[in-house]
């Protein structure tokens, strides 16, 4: 009897635990919420995303992020308020702005450069041939 | 000519192994510092950014878990029983209070005032990712300078003093 009536309470009381945790998302908001932490970097744990750290700071920025969400705020805004904080560095992907130019245009530059070098040597040999 | 690319290129990588991000340059700097409400250590008696502003001073993130804190702590000490001591605010970062204040009467207590974030939600807005931490504040209450790791007199001296003399000019 007793037994039966604690089986209950604890099953009552995994039920509802989880559905608090789980309620407040919708699927869309979700994918958002893992989009974002897979993209954000643990600070403290630099080759960490805020989704992988166990880092307690991680799990504040999950918390904010997860409530920022909930208040219906759109992906761009969390972004801006995490940069505001710590900065370019706290996101994977680089900005675009006149600092990453050459970072961004580098793998272009370098395939140009190769290829007019590979011209450069290739050139006199068909010139020899005709 | 391609191996000279290859081997300044091999020297670029080779540096950037070593180079490590360990003081990532905050955008906080020269902007108003984050606005807070925070309690302070023991009290129930709330402190905002607007109560501090008026005069220079430090804003240090600490918390008893933190290895670094403990080395900074001594000069803290010093500074504030200097002459040329400044107001230092402590901000007590997700720590327990009990060991907060007895760390403070073991260790001696050179902050001005002691405030408690207890969620970590003003350190978030002040860009705090490691204590300790240490942000100084003109009189307007703008941020000038942050320092990540413990302060000490060298670094006093080198980083944050002539930042001060500059505000004073």
């Amino acid at each position: 009897m007793n037994k039966s009536i604690c089986n209950f309470l604890f099953i009552l009381f995994i039920s509802i635990s989880s559905s608090i945790v789980q309620s407040e998302f919708t699927s869309q908001q979700e994918a958002l919420y893992q989009h974002i932490i897979h993209e954000v970097r643990c600070l403290v744990c630099q080759n960490q995303s805020i989704a992988e750290s166990n880092a307690d700071l991680a799990k504040d920025l999950r918390i904010q992020i997860y409530n920022q969400i909930n208040e219906g705020k759109t992906e761009l805004e969390i972004k801006e308020f995490l940069l505001n904080r710590y900065g370019e560095f706290v996101l994977y992907e680089p900005s675009f702005n006149n600092k990453t130019l050459l970072l961004w245009f580098s793998p272009l530059i370098l395939l140009l450069l190769i290829f007019g070098w590979y011209r450069k040597i290739r050139s006199p040999l068909i010139d020899t041939r005709e | 000519m391609p191996l000279l690319i290859f081997v300044a290129f091999f020297f670029l990588l080779f540096k950037g192994l070593y180079q490590g991000q360990t003081n990532i340059p905050s955008p906080l700097i020269d902007k108003p510092m984050p606005a807070f409400n925070l309690p302070t250590l023991g009290t129930d008696q709330l402190i905002t950014d607007q109560d501090i502003i008026g005069q220079i001073s430090l804003i240090n993130i600490w918390a008893t878990w933190c290895p670094g804190c403990l080395e900074e702590h001594e000069f803290l000490i010093q500074l504030s029983n200097s002459p040329q001591a400044i107001p230092i605010v402590g901000i007590n970062w997700k720590d327990k209070t009990e060991l907060a204040q007895l760390w403070l009467k073991e260790s001696g207590n050179p902050y001005s005032e002691v405030l408690v974030d207890s969620v970590g939600k003003t350190a978030i807005d002040f860009g705090v990712y490691g204590a300790p931490e240490t942000f100084l504040i003109d009189e307007e209450g703008v941020i000038k300078y942050k320092h990540i790791g413990p302060l000490s007199t060298q670094i006093w001296n080198r980083e944050i003093l002539p930042v001060i003399h500059t505000m004073q000019q």
